[in-house]
């Protein structure tokens, strides 16, 4: 069982892969609990990462502290949103 | 300074943002200086020190002469001045001489510093040079940070900068979740790595700013 709010979480974390790495809606839109991440997807080098925990910062009106920023949170699309979610939903 | 749209009238003078976002949206200001001009509006883009075709090197410039170029660029026009000044863009309009102002995604200047920060640290994991963050605070030489040399100066000022707040509209993208006077469909260009542009979101911006400069001119 997942908090309430956890899908919009979701979405808007597709959302900012989309929108920081230029990943198209419909590849985005594939992308579930399992989809690896961090050297799997091209466009997501460690530039890219400031890029995108930035956008997820302000788009969730969260503040991510770079001591929290492991490999383990990049590691799997799903990986992030719970991370994220657990920020924004706590 | 490219210049747009008729001689006459109220003239929209762009201020890009610092760094690597400049690249990323120049185009972007492009195309809505453009649509502007499409709407009998005229539009400037100056090049501020050690922006763009400055001969200014980027590590000499700081947050004072930004500000003094753009107050020169703005003071060179002999009609009202409108700014659209874009994310860190906003630090740069403070001392200008202008009618009013349109802050498309604002930001500090300790929201920079903390960007280019976390991009150099992603680099030092990345190349395993470590980077001590603090390293900053005491710096006396230019420092690289995401690609550029900035000079120790302009990290300071940037500390305690904010955009000006007189005669400002505040605009956002609909998925920020800081408060605006308006919020815009679009995607935010200057996180990506390759510059792209947004037609619908430069043509939303042109009719907001066409607007509103039409309901303060009333």
């Amino acid at each position: 069982m997942q908090p309430d709010g956890y899908n919009e979480v979701e979405e808007t974390v597709r959302g900012v892969l989309r929108d920081v790495l230029g990943i198209d809606a419909a590849r985005a839109a594939t992308f579930d609990e399992a989809t690896p991440l961090f050297g799997a997807l091209p466009e997501l080098d460690s530039m890219a990462v400031a890029g995108v925990l930035t956008e997820i910062e302000d788009r969730l009106g969260i503040i991510i502290d770079d001591d929290e920023v492991d490999g383990d949170m990049l590691e799997t699309f799903g990986a992030l949103v719970q991370f994220a979610a657990s920020k924004a939903l706590s | 300074m490219l210049r747009f749209g008729p001689d006459t009238g109220p003239v929209v003078v762009v201020a890009l943002p610092l760094f690597e976002e400049a690249n990323r949206t120049r185009a972007f200001a492009v195309t809505i200086l453009r649509a502007l001009a499409e709407r009998g509006i005229a539009g400037a883009l100056p090049d501020l020190p050690g922006q763009a075709e400055s001969l200014l090197p980027t590590h000499e410039t700081d947050l004072a002469k930004l500000r003094a170029g753009f107050a020169a660029a703005v003071a060179s026009l002999t009609t009202p001045v409108v700014t659209l000044a874009i994310r860190s863009g906003t630090l740069l309009d403070t001392d200008a001489a202008v009618t009013a102002r349109t802050h498309l995604s604002p930001m500090t200047g300790a929201d920079l510093r903390r960007e280019l920060i976390r991009a150099r640290q992603a680099s030092a994991r990345e190349s395993g040079d470590p980077f001590d963050p603090a390293s900053l605070d005491t710096a006396t030489d230019p420092v690289e940070l995401a690609g550029n040399l900035v000079s120790p100066a302009l990290l300071a000022q940037l500390s305690d900068a904010t955009p000006s707040l007189e005669q400002t509209r505040t605009v956002r993208l609909a998925t920020e979740a800081k408060p605006a006077d308006a919020k815009l469909p679009g995607s935010p260009l200057w996180r990506r790595a390759e510059p792209d542009n947004d037609p619908a979101f430069a043509q939303a911006v042109a009719d907001d700013i066409a607007d509103w400069m039409a309901t303060c001119a009333a």
